[in-house]
């Protein structure tokens, strides 16, 4: 009877105490079993004089062993806490740290630096041109006379008077005998609707082989809705010389597509531009089903990426070169669209609210 | 394009079903956007590219389709029914009774017109056809007007009937609009014509606009006994014209401005007369006039073998080539280097051997086209410096807290107006709306929006920078950077209380910039309608301004939503200015010291209007060349300082490149500095 009351107390005394995390825990312990006045094995000790005479002393003997137990457990554990104690001039490293400040590039420029990089590694020439332009290098020299229905597939945006566009390709009047003829939009009447201007510009300067990159934004009169914006950023590609062919294209865009989506099956579709022919839409496998047809690609198994095809003769003929001699082909891209795709992001007008909710979500 | 998939097989017996049929013409020029359940049919929507009218027709996709499968295509001509009727060319009939007379006026816009006369008893159509015509999309109105459609979808060829007893005359011409000369087309809007546009005229005035719309005062009504057919081609840069200008957009002129087969007319009008017959709403009279003067003759040209493997890089077998081309329709002889191949008439986009090609390759398949690399034969030249600059300030920027913003690069005119003078904006003709009416003149109005956007979503803190054009009459269109900057001058801690951004913190990043771009830039007083006096700078480089950076009024701040006693800092800097004061990128590095420096401190009052740039000046003057540094480290006003006078400590660091200096040569050097300071700026040391 009474050894069950010592045995009790001993486990309660092991429960508390692997309880105990601080030092504080241990003298909150410490006066509850052990306090003079009010610790629960002095007041067994105190039962001794209750008992029957010849249980005295074993009963005695048997709380000092309990008593003993709990001063050196205690002293134990103090001495291992005291051990793991934080030295002097230690910080709580669990606080945050010091962050200096950082801000994000805009995911339709991380885009636009990835295509830029893999063409770049193509050995493409990456450059600019005027975002302001005329009738000729917008719609004229690409096969888009006035009165082409095509004129209405990109509804345009004139100025209400002309004005003096950027200059391009500076850096490569060292390489043309200091001149670039065509590197200034001397008159400007609307905001060209394509990068495709350039291709115009570019080849009137320099002759073939080419093989450029333009990026930048083009501008048409849309509303802003779910899918489309009045302005919107574009790489254009346009290659020339002997021998390029629609396979060329089809490899050149395999490399690309795969290098921006990853393991994706690529196909071409023909379609319709002025200024190429053959024309082809580039699809890329719907990545949400892996091709087997979801709500993403309109149970198609596929999504429509861009715009490409063989240079018209037209064009050649419209820049002076010789539709005979060279072949080339030429591709148009929406990085919103790119975007949109490997982001998975819904709503084209997030790019343009430049909301830090947003686009803090890109990695550094 | 919406098609019924039996009214495709009626033209060709495809063994697959509707979405089969649709798989096989996507990956051929035709995207499919939708396919739906129609009862027990299944209709079609095919997307037809602008350059391919003739495929605006049942008939146009079927006979992809037959080149598809490889199957024969059944000619609507078979109908024995449509040879009831025989043609008169020319276009005057002796017998008025039974045959209307045409009149070509302007063959040029209206080449050609074909018209019969029929008797008809006006009510509904048939089941059958008004199915077709809703699964098309197209509402039943009666009989005979629902024939003129079903031809439309069927053969793609437009067709009008007149009531005959409306027609003054009894004659057609087919001209010009008079000045002054109106007309109410069927659609109840009356429309002023103007002398460009071809209509169709009795012998008195317009009864329909060529190509684009009847007009209602000979419309067909279920009191009209006798019509007028109308199958006609007309030019369609003209049509094209005419609709644009009348806002007028329907069935009819979509595929004229387009093209249609010069060709079709006659088969079309023998069509729709033998459907009158056939759904009995009536029986064609006598003959059909067709006036035709100058019958448009195919093409030919020339298709190379080995044109076509350049082009696509694959050799196709002859064999493929010839089924192809004549399953379209095209018709080949062989020659020396290919075929030598005559197009059909409908065929108005095929204008030269590429077109061929295309067409070739169509059906033999992109996907047989295989993927090969083009070579390169010369060395490809350096990224346009431009963009090397872009990327290289988009590192240096978020470095620096900023994130990149993108925004339009049109606005408002009243949010552009404070950063240009007036006659200077560059303004759309034809903006959508007035938010959009006048191009930029500077990024920093679109910037403002955005870091109000972010302050209306609970980001108090926010930085901002944009890379992009501007424009302006006086200055055309030039490359900017603009930056913005509100709330925290730091990312908040636990450690030190936030403090908020000051000017000099949009300076140091503005600093930095500068060091990025290699420029020497320095900065002046100046005052902007739109900064606050007094925290407003000009950034300078070369003699040239090229930027201007400071803190946004309350009011510029409170137009864009802002909070008016929010503090936000802005800098708009000119790139392509700045590139032009810009120094070398070259680096050359100059051995490290070998002797050590010797720093001294002094503090002097002055008084507190005088720019510390002065004092520096003073400094650099009075010294020696082996003053190396020389930086503020502390200004200090308030207890001990007099009112009017600040208190400014300067750090300077000397050193001499073949010796250690002397405390002497040292303390000699502050001796002449602080006298300078004394005398040139009244200067106290402390």
């Amino acid at each position: 009877m009474a050894d069950a009351s010592i045995d009790t107390l001993r486990a309660h005394f092991q429960a508390r105490l692997a309880a105990a995390a601080s030092e504080r825990d241990l003298k909150t312990i410490d006066d509850e079993f052990l306090s003079r006045k009010s610790g629960s094995v002095t007041a067994l000790m105190q039962t001794l004089k209750t008992l029957p005479p010849e249980e005295r002393r074993g009963f005695g003997a048997a709380v000092n062993a309990l008593k003993s137990e709990v001063e050196t457990a205690l002293a134990e554990r103090k001495a291992t806490l005291e051990a793991s104690r934080p030295p002097a001039g230690a910080v709580d490293i669990t606080l945050p740290g010091r962050e200096h400040a950082v801000g994000r590039i805009h995911p339709l420029m991380r885009v636009r630096q990835e295509v830029e990089d893999i063409f770049s590694r193509m050995g493409y020439e990456i450059l600019e041109g005027p975002e302001v332009e005329d009738d000729f290098h917008n719609f004229e020299a690409l096969n888009m006379p006035p009165d082409h229905p095509a004129r209405d597939m990109q509804d345009t945006l004139y100025l209400d008077a002309p004005i003096v566009g950027g200059i391009w390709g500076g850096h490569r009047a060292s390489q043309n005998g200091g001149r670039v003829p065509d590197a200034q939009v001397r008159a400007a009447t609307l905001l060209r609707t394509h990068t495709s201007a350039m291709q115009i510009r570019y080849m009137k300067t320099f002759p073939p082989p080419v093989r450029i990159l333009v990026p930048g934004r083009v501008y048409r009169r849309d509303n802003l809705d779910l899918t489309h914006t009045p302005m919107f950023q574009q790489c254009e590609g346009l290659v020339v010389g002997e021998g390029i062919s629609l396979a060329d294209l089809k490899g050149t865009f395999e490399a690309l597509l795969t290098g921006l989506f990853g393991d994706v099956k690529v196909r071409l579709r023909p379609s319709f531009f002025p200024y190429t022919e053959p024309s082809a839409e580039i699809d890329i496998s719907c990545q949400s089903c892996g091709g087997s047809g979801c709500g993403v690609c309109k149970h198609t198994g596929w999504l429509e990426i861009l715009g490409s095809g063989m240079v018209h003769p037209a064009v050649f003929e419209a820049v002076g070169y010789d539709p005979d001699k060279v072949t080339g082909f030429a591709f148009g891209m929406g990085m919103e669209r790119v975007a949109m795709l490997k982001y998975g992001v819904d709503d084209i007008r997030l790019f343009y609210e430049n909301d830090l909710r947003f686009l803090e979500q890109f990695p550094l | 394009m919406k098609v019924l998939f039996s009214w495709l097989k009626e033209f060709v017996d495809v063994p697959g079903t509707a979405a089969d049929v649709a798989a096989r013409l996507s990956v051929r020029g035709f995207a499919v956007e939708g396919i739906d359940g129609a009862g027990d049919d299944t209709v079609i929507d095919f997307e037809v590219t602008a350059n391919r009218p003739d495929c605006l027709s049942v008939l146009g996709l079927a006979r992809e389709v037959a080149t598809a499968y490889g199957l024969p295509l059944r000619e609507p001509a078979e109908d024995t029914a449509l040879a009831t009727l025989i043609p008169v060319r020319g276009p005057r009939s002796s017998d008025p009774g039974t045959v209307i007379s045409v009149h070509l006026d302007d063959p040029d816009l209206g080449p050609r017109y074909a018209g019969a006369v029929a008797d008809v008893t006006v009510g509904a159509s048939p089941e059958w056809l008004q199915a077709r015509l809703r699964g098309a999309g197209v509402r039943p109105i009666s009989n005979v007007v629902d024939i003129t459609n079903y031809v439309l979808l069927e053969l793609g060829q437009p067709m009008h009937a007149f009531d005959l007893t409306k027609i003054g005359g009894a004659e057609i011409r087919v001209r010009r609009a008079k000045a002054g000369e109106r007309i109410t087309t069927l659609d109840g809007q009356q429309r002023a014509l103007a002398p460009e546009m071809l209509v169709i005229a009795d012998a008195r005035a317009p009864i329909a606009i060529a190509g684009v719309m009847g007009g209602a005062d000979s419309e067909v009504g279920g009191a009209t006994k006798a019509i007028v057919f109308e199958s006609a081609s007309f030019n369609a840069n003209s049509v094209r014209r005419t609709s644009k200008a009348l806002g007028l957009k329907t069935e009819a002129s979509t595929r004229f401005e387009r093209g249609v087969d010069p060709d079709l007319p006659l088969l079309a009008m023998r069509r729709a007369c033998a459907l009158l017959a056939a759904t009995g709403a009536g029986k064609a009279r006598g003959q059909v006039v067709d006036a035709y003067p100058a019958p448009v003759s195919p093409r030919r040209m020339a298709l190379r073998r080995a044109r076509l493997s350049g082009l696509l890089g694959v050799t196709v077998p002859d064999a493929d080539v010839t089924r192809v081309l004549s399953a379209l329709g095209f018709g080949l002889s062989p020659s020396p280097d290919g075929w030598t191949v005559t197009v059909p008439t409908r065929r108005v986009d095929v204008l030269r051997e590429v077109d061929l090609i295309e067409e070739v390759a169509r059906h033999y398949g992109f996907d047989r086209i295989p993927a090969t690399f083009p070579a390169l034969r010369t060395a490809p030249p350096a990224m346009d410096p431009r963009i090397a600059r872009a990327r290289h300030l988009r590192t240096i920027l978020t470095g620096a807290g900023f994130s990149e913003a993108v925004t339009f690069g049109f606005m408002a005119e009243a949010a552009a107006a404070p950063f240009a003078a007036a006659g200077n904006l560059a303004s759309i003709a034809n903006p959508l709306s007035e938010t959009f009416a006048v191009l930029r003149p500077s990024a920093l109005p679109g910037l403002l929006d955005a870091v109000a956007h972010n302050r209306r979503r609970e980001q108090r803190d926010v930085r901002l920078f944009e890379i992009g054009n501007v424009f302006s009459k006086a200055c055309g269109e030039r490359r900017s950077l603009t930056m913005a900057w509100t709330g925290a001058s730091d990312v908040p801690h636990w450690s030190s209380p936030a403090a908020e951004v000051t000017f000099f913190d949009m300076k140091g990043a503005v600093e930095r910039v500068c060091r990025a771009l290699r420029l020497e830039a320095t900065t002046e007083t100046h005052v902007e309608p739109w900064l606050v006096a007094g925290q407003t700078a000009s950034l300078l480089s070369g003699g040239r301004r090229i930027g201007v950076l400071g803190r946004l009024t309350s009011a510029l701040a409170e137009r864009h939503g802002l909070p008016g006693d929010d503090a936000v800092f802005v800098a708009d800097i000119d790139l392509d200015a700045a590139d032009a004061a810009a120094g070398t990128r070259e680096v050359h590095v100059v051995p490290l010291p070998r002797f050590p420096s010797v720093t001294r401190d002094v503090a002097v009052l002055v008084d507190d209007t005088l720019p510390a740039a002065a004092l520096r000046a003073t400094i650099r003057r009075a010294a020696p060349p082996s003053l190396t540094d020389l930086r503020e480290f502390d200004r200090y006003q308030g207890k001990g300082v007099p009112e009017g006078k600040v208190s400014l400590a300067l750090r300077l660091t000397f050193r001499a490149a073949d010796r250690t200096l002397t405390d002497a040569e040292v303390q000699a050097a502050m001796e002449t500095i602080v006298k300078a300071l004394v005398s040139e700026h009244g200067a106290v040391q402390r």
